[in-house]
C-alpha cells in the first residue's frame, strides 16, 4: 500500500517535472511553436492553415499590450528564457533590440537574404544590422501616412469634406494648421486635433534624420526639423486647439465616441482603433485623406526569432510563410494593416479596396500612393528612450503647464541625458 | 549550557538500563525540543532567504555596475550610480511624490479605520454585512480600481469634475497639477485600504475588556475621552502594526498612480506629464523598463528600502510615543 502510494506520488512529481521542462515538443510528438505579438496582426486563420498543411507543427499566439509586450521581451532576453519561439518587434523599438542582436538568430543563415527584394528597401533595412550581413526580422506591415477627419464636422465648419478637396486645403503642415484656426473660429466647441503629440510624431516621420543621423550619432539640438516639428505642434496646443489626449488611451477612445475632436493622424492600422473607439454610431462620419507635407512611416513591424527558441528553422519558416506577399495581401483585406512589400501594395486588388466604415475611402490607394512616397525616418539605437521625452513635453504645453519654449527647452535636456 | 536541568539527574534513575549512555528516547526528546522550533521556522527562512534576502543583495551588487537589462553587466563602477542618483532631481521629485501621497493617503486612512472601527464596534444591526462591506474595496482587483477611479477623475467627461461644476468649481485637470493628481491618487489608496485597517482595529476593539469601559461610565466620562483614553491605548500593539505595514505599503506605491496615468500602456510613462505623481518604485518601473537601466533602477531600488527603513522606524516610535501616552 505504501510502496503503491511512494510509487504514484513519484509518477506524479515526474509528470509535472516533465511538463515543466516540456513545452517545446508536445506528447503528441508535435513540434510547438509560440508567437509573441501585440494588437492585432491578423494571423489567426493565417496560422490554423499553416497547421492544416503542416501536420508536425502546433503554433499558439501569445497578445499582449504593445508596451508590456516590449517589456516582457527585454526581460525574457535577459533572462535567456520564456521568449516565444517568434516575436515581434515594432519599428520603433527594433533599432533598441537591434543593439542586442546578438540576443536574436541571424535570419541569414537560413537564407533570408534572398527574400531581400520582396521588401520595400528601406523595410528591409530597418530589420537588418550590420550593413545587411544580420538579418534580424523579417518585415510585416508599415504605417504610411494618412490623415483622419469628421467629415460632419467640417461640414459644421463650413469646410470642404470631399476627400479630394481636404487634401488641396492643407499642402503643408502650415496650411493645416491656417484650417485649425478657421475651424476652431466656427466650432469653438471642438477640438480640432486629438493630439498635439501624433501631429509632432507625423511631421517629424516626414523627416529622413529625426533625433538621431544616419551614423547614430545625436543630434536633435541641432537638427532644425525636430524643432519645426515641434513648434508646429506645440502652437496647436498653445492656441488649445488639441483635446491634450494620450493618444491610444482610454480617453482618447472617450473622445472619438464623444466627437471631441475633427483630426486625426492615421497610418493604415490606425483605422482599426479608431473604428473601435468611435464605434457604430460614427460609422461614415470617418473619412481619411492625403496626409500633409507628404509621404512618411509611423510603425508597421519585424518578426525576428530569439536565439533561445529550441526550433529556429521552423520557426524561420513560419516567419517568411508569414510575412510572404501573398499572406501579407490577405492581411491587408482582412485588417488594413498595410503591407510593407511594393509588388503587394500596388496590386490591383489591394489599391482598389476601400473601407466601409471610412465613407468607404479608397484606402488601398491613399495608402500605396503614400507608400510610394515616403521616406523613412532614421531610428537612431536610442530612438525609443528620447522619442517620449518630446512628447511629454508637448503635453506641457497643452496643459498650459509651460511655454512652448520652457517646454523645448528642458525636453531637449532631457533628451541630451537619456541619449548619454 | 552550564546549569544542569533537574531532568538529567532524574533520567538515569528512572532508566530500566543500566548503561551509562542515556537512553535512547530522552535523547531524542532532548534534541527535539531543542532544534523542533528552529526546524518548523526553517522553510520561512528557506523561503525569505530565496526569495528575500538574495534578491536584496544581487540588487545591491546589481547597483555597483552598468547593467543593461537585455546585456547584462557592463563592468563595475562603484558607487557612481549613487552618486549620479544624489544629483537627479527626477529621484528628489520622485522622494518627494511618494512621500506626500504617503501622508495624504494614510494619515487620513488610518484615521478613517480607527473611526470606522468604532463604528462597527458599537453593535449595529447587521454586523456582519457591514463588516464584510469594508472589506469589499480591498478585495476588488487593483487595476480595476484604478481603472473605475481613473475614469472618475477623467479631465473632459469624469464624474468628479461634473459634480464639481454643480458647485461652480472649473474643471480641474488631475493629471496636470501636482496637488490635484496627489489627491486622486490618495484617494484610490483610501478606499481600497481603509476598510481593511478598520477591520483589524476592530479585531483589536473587541478584546479590549468592557468592564474598563463601564468603570468609567461610573466615572463619568464621555464617549469621545473613552475612545482616546481607553480604546486608543488598548489596540496600541494593532495601530503599531497597521501604520508599520501601512508605511511599507505606502512608500512602495505602484499600481494606483502607474495606472492614473493614461501613459503608462504606452512608451511615456513618467507619472504625468512633469513627473507629477511619479513615485520611487514609478522611477524605477521608468529606468529599469523603460530605458533598460537595470543598474540604475537598482540604486534606486536599494534607496527605497533605506527610505521605507528610517521612516518605518520614525513612525513606529512616534507612534509608539504618542499612543502611548493615552
Amino acid at each position: 500500500m505504501s510502496t503503491r502510494l511512494v510509487g504514484s506520488v513519484a509518477a506524479t512529481l515526474a509528470m509535472v517535472l516533465v511538463a515543466g521542462c516540456g513545452g517545446s515538443s508536445g506528447a503528441d510528438g508535435k513540434i510547438e511553436l509560440s508567437l509573441g505579438l501585440f494588437s492585432d496582426f491578423g494571423y489567426d486563420k493565417l496560422i490554423e492553415e499553416y497547421m492544416a498543411s503542416h501536420s508536425n507543427i502546433k503554433i499558439e499566439q501569445r497578445k499582449v499590450k504593445m508596451e508590456q509586450h516590449n517589456t516582457q521581451l527585454a526581460t525574457q532576453l535577459a533572462g535567456g528564457r520564456g521568449a516565444a519561439d517568434i516575436v515581434a518587434l515594432e519599428e520603433g523599438v527594433v533599432s533598441q533590440f537591434r543593439a542586442s542582436k546578438d540576443k536574436f538568430v541571424n535570419l541569414a543563415e537560413y537564407g533570408a537574404k534572398d527574400l531581400k527584394d520582396q521588401w520595400a528597401g528601406w523595410k528591409w533595412n530597418q530589420g537588418t544590422a550590420d550593413g545587411g550581413e544580420f538579418v534580424l526580422g523579417l518585415g510585416t506591415d508599415m504605417g504610411s501616412l494618412g490623415l483622419c477627419y469628421r467629415a460632419d464636422l467640417f461640414a459644421a465648419a463650413g469646410l470642404p469634406t470631399d476627400r479630394a478637396e481636404v487634401a488641396k486645403l492643407w499642402p503643408t503642415w502650415a496650411d493645416y494648421a491656417k484650417v485649425a484656426d478657421q475651424f476652431a473660429a466656427k466650432t469653438p466647441n471642438v477640438k480640432f486635433v486629438d493630439t498635439g503629440r501624433n501631429v509632432y510624431k507625423a511631421i517629424l516621420d516626414q523627416t529622413e534624420e529625426g533625433y538621431f543621423a544616419k551614423d547614430d550619432s545625436y543630434i536633435a539640438e541641432k537638427n532644425d526639423k525636430v524643432k519645426t516639428a515641434f513648434d508646429q505642434a506645440a502652437a496647436l496646443g498653445t492656441k488649445g486647439q488639441t483635446g491634450a489626449l494620450e493618444p491610444f488611451s482610454q480617453d482618447w477612445n472617450v473622445a472619438l465616441k464623444q466627437g471631441s475632436f475633427a483630426t486625426t493622424t492615421c497610418p493604415a492600422w490606425a483605422l482599426a482603433l479608431i473604428k473601435a473607439g468611435a464605434g457604430d454610431a460614427a460609422a461614415g462620419k470617418w473619412d481619411v485623406t492625403t496626409a500633409p507635407g507628404g509621404g512618411g512611416n509611423w510603425g508597421g513591424s519585424f518578426l525576428a526569432i530569439p536565439k533561445q527558441g529550441k526550433h529556429p528553422k521552423e520557426a524561420y519558416e513560419l516567419a517568411k510563410w508569414l510575412t510572404a506577399p501573398e499572406q501579407q495581401k490577405r492581411i491587408f483585406k482582412e485588417t488594413g494593416n498595410l503591407p510593407s512589400q511594393p509588388k503587394v501594395y500596388q496590386d490591383a486588388e489591394v489599391q482598389a479596396t476601400v473601407n466601409e466604415y471610412f465613407n468607404s475611402a479608397p484606402v488601398g490607394q491613399i495608402f500605396a500612393t503614400s507608400a510610394e512616397s515616403l521616406k523613412p525616418t532614421y531610428r537612431g539605437t536610442k530612438d525609443s528612450k528620447v522619442g517620449p521625452v518630446f512628447g511629454t513635453a508637448l503635453t506641457r504645453v497643452e496643459q498650459g503647464k509651460q511655454s512652448a519654449a520652457d517646454a523645448w527647452t528642458q525636453a531637449l535636456k532631457e533628451a541630451t541625458d537619456a541619449a548619454k | 549550557m552550564t546549569v544542569t536541568r533537574p531532568e538529567t539527574e532524574v533520567a538515569p534513575a528512572a532508566s530500566v538500563s543500566p548503561s551509562k549512555e542515556p537512553p535512547k528516547r530522552f535523547r531524542l526528546s532532548n534534541w527535539d525540543a531543542r532544534y523542533t522550533p528552529y526546524l518548523i521556522i526553517a522553510p520561512f527562512f528557506l523561503v525569505f532567504g530565496i526569495f528575500g534576502l538574495y534578491p536584496l543583495i544581487y540588487t545591491a551588487w546589481v547597483s555597483l555596475h552598468d547593467w543593461q537589462l537585455i546585456d547584462g553587466d557592463q563592468g563595475f563602477i562603484g558607487l557612481d550610480n549613487y552618486v549620479t542618483l544624489f544629483g537627479d532631481a527626477n529621484f528628489w521629485n520622485a522622494l518627494f511624490n511618494t512621500l506626500s501621497l504617503f501622508v495624504l493617503s494614510t494619515v487620513p486612512q488610518l484615521l478613517a479605520a480607527l473611526g470606522l472601527a468604532a463604528l462597527l464596534d458599537r453593535g449595529l444591526r447587521g454586523s456582519a454585512f457591514w463588516r464584510a462591506g469594508v472589506l469589499l474595496p480591498n478585495v476588488i482587483s487593483v487595476a480595476a480600481v484604478a481603472l473605475v477611479f481613473a475614469q472618475f477623475f477623467g479631465r473632459d467627461f469624469g464624474i468628479v469634475n461634473f459634480l464639481l461644476g454643480f458647485v461652480g468649481i472649473d474643471p480641474i485637470d488631475w493629471r496636470a497639477e501636482t496637488w490635484a493628481s496627489h489627491l486622486a491618487v490618495s484617494t484610490m489608496v483610501m478606499w481600497r485600504w481603509t476598510g481593511y485597517n478598520a477591520l483589524l482595529y476592530l479585531a483589536a476593539m473587541q478584546s479590549v475588556p468592557k468592564d474598563m469601559y463601564e468603570s468609567a461610565t461610573l466615572d463619568g466620562a464621555g464617549r469621545w475621552r473613552m475612545f482616546w483614553s481607553i480604546t486608543v491605548p488598548s489596540i496600541r500593539p494593532t495601530i503599531l502594526f497597521t501604520v508599520v505595514t501601512s508605511t511599507i505599503g505606502g512608500l512602495q506605491l505602484f499600481a494606483e498612480p502607474a495606472l492614473f496615468d493614461p501613459g503608462f500602456a504606452a512608451n511615456n510613462s513618467t507619472g504625468g506629464s512633469d513627473r507629477q505623481f511619479q513615485t520611487l518604485v514609478l522611477y524605477m518601473y521608468e529606468k529599469g523598463f523603460r530605458l533598460f537601466d537595470a543598474g540604475y533602477a537598482a540604486t534606486v531600488a536599494w534607496m527605497l528600502f533605506v527610505v521605507v527603513l528610517i521612516v518605518a522606524v520614525v513612525n513606529f516610535t512616534l507612534t509608539r510615543r504618542i499612543a502611548g501616552k493615552g
